[in-house]
């Protein structure tokens, strides 16, 4: 009778792990199932190479080169004082430096540690013959990006930075993770998508140890895609060259289509410095210096136009001021509205002019008068159709709008009715009135391609796909108008009086305006556009110079220079 | 006399016996492979070598009436107790416990024999007294009789073995009669005493019971074979893995795989039914040692045999829990199973009394 009370407790017993094993290999099968899965096998990451940038002859601007990075697995690492030694010999790093390196980045004993990045060939193959005495130590190889011709054309192509958080939030989906390197600004960043290519992986199995120990698959990474700018690297580099020193901003566009020749922003940076040096202070320095070299000044930041402004005030005078092109209006060097007194930038005056002449001399009073005739709502409304006030639709990122003024504008922002002297200013392009020089080539380039906007672009071809979509928006200006104005532009650079003059180049018949911005400073911001030849043209440019001085000057200086260079690489 | 000691040899329970054996060697083969020795290289022909002792021994035992071994019980057990004694000053460290003889390349664990020599004495002081008084009082000797195997394994210290001394000994008092009320008195004085006993613990003994309440407070340490274990048990699903195709078992993921846990593998590799037809096995191998108690007039025999069923019962039903996470990590072989000599020879010898039991009964 005990006997079978204990064989009872016995089975009861073995029924109640059968009932467990049950649960836990039936009920919960499958995710023990996968959780043995995950014991054994590994994802391994391997990078997709970013697309290639080229120019628009295919000369390559932006590619890859490998990097050789240093890596330990700790585990084997046996004699760590001895080969840290070793290494720091080597490497020319300090021993300290390498400790706290492989400190920082270390995860698992057998998970491998970077922990020196891009050691240049030469010592990559001192190591790897050195290597049989430094176990535990190998060579990895990563794609880099590399920015052939460093600083310039550093805005156009923008840089790579880690992936912040907010960026990750918001790209999740589309396949990004924590470390990805992300185009940060320009083209890199515009382009990203295109650019970055789809990230392979390599499944493993490992042991409990995390050894390899089999193979399970591979996804080959694919590349990412390559693009063709407009640009022509050979006139981006001659205008770094001479424009290296100064504050400011250059673009050379194709008026006809919006193509983008040049752009060149300065101070600039060299984006390589952000692989290389990725959380040094070089970097941070770059971000606090006072003459803000990331910002790229032809499109993300606005100026008063000064004088270039003029264009638009004559076109608006013409069409709607009731002036004509043998309309005369006099300067005697100064205009009094009220009790107030606005200066010609000629003391001893223009004299009698018409509209040519005072496009010409630049003539302060004439615009004064031209521009009051025409009216404020009138002066905005032709900005407007101009393309100031909002983006040109460039292919970057975080373009700027400038600022278009008017009666209502002033009454919402200001609480303030508007004064007949700010119309004064308006006219020649001082007071509210904000533009980006990217803005002000295009204004130009529509005198020079007979009336239409064009929005301006950078990236021609993503691999064998055109995506210049030539985008023409009529200015709804008459052909006369045009005409007039166009007249004036060339008298500026090719009269003997003419503001301009600096700007002429021999055989080059072109055409454009200076302009002389105040700032609230006693510096003046220096300007100049144009485009040539002016009777058939395939170039213009605006040249931005912050406190750069009178337009007439360096910047006429330089318009010359890039025109003429434009013409020896047979652009006319 | 030999017709019959041969038409009552529990065929069923001695072929039950090699069948779980050879499942336990296939399992052993799986687990070790990879370490690559070969089919009979290494651990696989160790074990074999070991089963063929046990089986020579067992047949030895066969052929000696195991009334001789009641009358040589209390010299077995006092010479065990000396072995045990000796294990302590000259015995070999493995696993931070010193449990562990050598001789000629050959491991040998005297807390393994106790708990032979432990049921014998147990048996020869039970079957005595033809009539078990039933007084409170007359469990003062068995208890007497258990402390100092219980003494020594603890300070071995080996806590699974020691843990087995238990059931044997209630599970044979409970058979000869003892008063069930006395019986929970004194497991009710045990239960109170756990608070000493757990101060009594050696460090990794409280870790490994308390690892046991929460395997992932420390996953990478000592919950790490509760946890690797249990995943290894319940990724085998219905069917399993397959044999040699378990990757918690073959990745190494699981420790101690061949011996104490070697019920993984077969969880994993088997599935729910290779635990079935493995439970079932054992099942029919304690239900055949049930009816040869069952079936004993004699009281020393019947002693014996239960003393022996709880030895095996318990160390089945720990070690299937402590693999399926059911119960903490003590340390209990598989009965058959697991790898080690020490280990099979006891059950062997086991299998062997119970065997000789069911054929030397005296009929009723």
């Amino acid at each position: 009778m005990r006997i079978k009370t204990l064989g009872i407790i016995i089975f009861v017993s073995f029924l109640f792990i059968i009932i467990g094993l049950f649960y836990i290999q039936i009920v919960r099968g499958t995710l023990y199932q996968k959780l043995s899965t995950q014991n054994r096998i590994r994802l391994l990451s391997i990078e997709s190479p970013r697309g290639r940038i080229f120019d628009t002859n295919g000369e390559l601007l932006v590619d890859n080169r490998i990097s050789f990075d240093v890596a330990i697995i700790p585990q084997e690492l046996k004699h760590k004082d001895e080969i840290l030694k070793d290494l720091s010999g080597i490497l020319d790093v300090s021993q300290e430096d390498l400790r706290k390196s492989l400190k920082r980045n270390f995860v698992t004993p057998f998970q491998p540690v970077k922990i020196l990045s891009d050691i240049g060939k030469k010592k990559a193959i001192i190591l790897e013959e050195e290597r049989l005495d430094l176990p535990g130590v190998f060579i990895e190889t990563s794609p880099r990006r590399h920015y052939i011709y460093k600083d310039a054309g550093s805005h156009i192509f923008g840089y790579l930075g880690q992936i912040n958080r907010g960026e990750l939030t918001r790209l999740k989906d589309y396949g990004y993770r924590m470390n990805d390197l992300i185009g940060k600004s320009g083209i890199e960043k515009h382009y990203n998508n295109y650019l970055k290519g789809t990230r392979g992986g390599m499944q493993i199995e490992v042991n409990n140890m995390g050894y390899q120990v089999g193979f399970l698959g591979i996804r080959e990474p694919v590349k990412g895609k390559d693009l063709y700018l407009t640009i022509d690297i050979r006139l981006q580099s001659f205008i770094e060259e001479i424009f290296k020193g100064a504050r400011g901003a250059v673009c050379v566009m194709d008026p006809r289509n919006g193509r983008i020749l040049s752009l060149v922003s300065t101070p600039s940076f060299d984006p390589n410095l952000f692989i290389e040096d990725a959380g040094s202070g070089k970097i941070s320095s770059l971000f606090v210096r006072k003459d803000y070299p990331m910002l790229n000044r032809a499109a993300h930041c606005t100026y008063p136009p000064g004088s270039v402004f003029k264009v638009v005030t004559a076109a608006a005078a013409l069409e709607r001021g009731g002036v004509t092109a043998r309309t005369t209006l006099t300067c005697n060097g100064s205009y009094a509205l009220g009790n107030k007194v606005f200066r010609c930038w000629k003391k001893k005056g223009h004299g009698e002019q018409s509209m040519r002449d005072a496009i010409k001399n630049s003539c302060n009073v004439y615009f004064y008068q031209a521009g009051s005739m025409a009216g404020v709502e009138n002066l905005a409304n032709y900005s407007s159709r101009f393309g100031f006030g909002r983006p040109t639709g460039i292919d970057l990122s975080n373009e700027a709008s400038g600022l278009v003024p008017n009666k209502m504008w002033k009454a919402l922002k200001k609480r303030e009715s508007w004064y007949k002297g700010e119309t004064l200013n308006y006219s020649i392009g001082q007071g509210y009135l904000l533009v980006t020089p990217l803005q002000i080539v295009r204004a130009i380039s529509a005198i020079a391609n007979g009336g239409y906007l064009v929005k301006p672009y950078l990236v021609k071809r993503i691999e064998d796909v055109d995506i210049s979509q030539i985008e023409k928006r009529p200015v709804n200006i008459s052909k006369e108008t045009i005409e007039i104005i166009k007249e004036g532009l060339v008298k500026v650079v090719n009269d003997s009086n003419g503001t301009g003059r600096n700007a002429v180049v021999s055989g080059l018949k072109v055409a454009g305006k200076t302009g002389t911005a105040q700032t609230s400073t006693d510096k003046t911001h220096a300007w100049f556009t144009g485009f040539a030849p002016a009777d058939d043209p395939k170039a213009a440019v605006v040249i931005f110079l912050e406190y750069g001085g009178k337009g007439g000057l360096a910047a006429s200086k330089t318009a010359g220079d890039i025109f003429g260079k434009l013409k020896e690489l047979n652009y006319f | 006399m030999k017709a019959k000691l041969h038409r009552d040899f529990d065929r069923v329970l001695f072929i039950v016996t090699l069948v779980i054996f050879a499942i336990g060697l296939s399992s052993i083969y799986s687990a070790t492979h990879t370490e690559g020795s070969g089919l009979l290289g290494g651990l696989v022909l160790k074990q074999i070598l070991w089963m063929c002792a046990g089986l020579v021994i067992l047949f030895l035992i066969l052929n000696i009436d195991y009334q001789r071994f009641i009358d040589w019980a209390y010299i077995l057990f006092g010479l065990n107790c000396l072995l045990l004694v000796m294990v302590l000053f000259f015995g070999r460290a493995r696993f931070g416990a010193q449990r562990w003889f050598s001789i000629g390349g050959f491991g040998f664990q005297p807390s393994e024999f106790i708990k032979i020599t432990y049921i014998l004495a147990l048996s020869s002081y039970l079957g005595t007294r033809a009539k078990f008084s039933y007084r409170i009082t007359d469990l003062f000797v068995p208890f007497l009789i258990t402390m100092p195997p219980l003494v020594l394994i603890y300070l071995q210290p080996d806590l699974g073995t020691a843990l087995v001394l238990m059931p044997i000994l209630f599970f044979m008092l409970f058979a000869r009669g003892a008063r069930i009320r006395h019986l929970l008195t004194i497991i009710s004085i045990g239960l109170l005493s756990t608070p000493f006993i757990w101060h009594m613990l050696k460090e990794y003994q409280k870790l490994r019971l308390s690892v046991f309440i929460n395997p992932n407070a420390d996953p990478l340490g000592a919950g790490y074979t509760m946890i690797q274990s249990r995943i290894a048990i319940g990724s085998g699903f219905v069917l399993g893995k397959g044999w040699l195709s378990g990757t918690q078992n073959q990745l190494n993921f699981l420790p101690e795989r061949h011996t104490d846990f070697i019920f993984s593998v077969i969880g994993e590799e088997g599935g729910f039914i290779g635990c079935l037809i493995l439970i079932g096995l054992f099942s029919v191998l304690l239900y055949r040692g049930l009816k040869i108690a069952g079936a004993t007039a004699d009281t020393y025999g019947r002693s014996m045999a239960v003393g022996i069923i709880a030895m095996l019962a318990f160390q089945i039903i720990v070690n299937l829990g402590m693999a399926a996470g059911f119960m903490p990590v003590v340390g209990l072989p598989l009965p058959l199973m697991s790898y080690g000599g020490s280990s099979l020879i006891t059950t062997m010898i086991s299998i062997g009394l119970l065997l000789n039991i069911g054929m030397r009964r005296p009929r009723f």
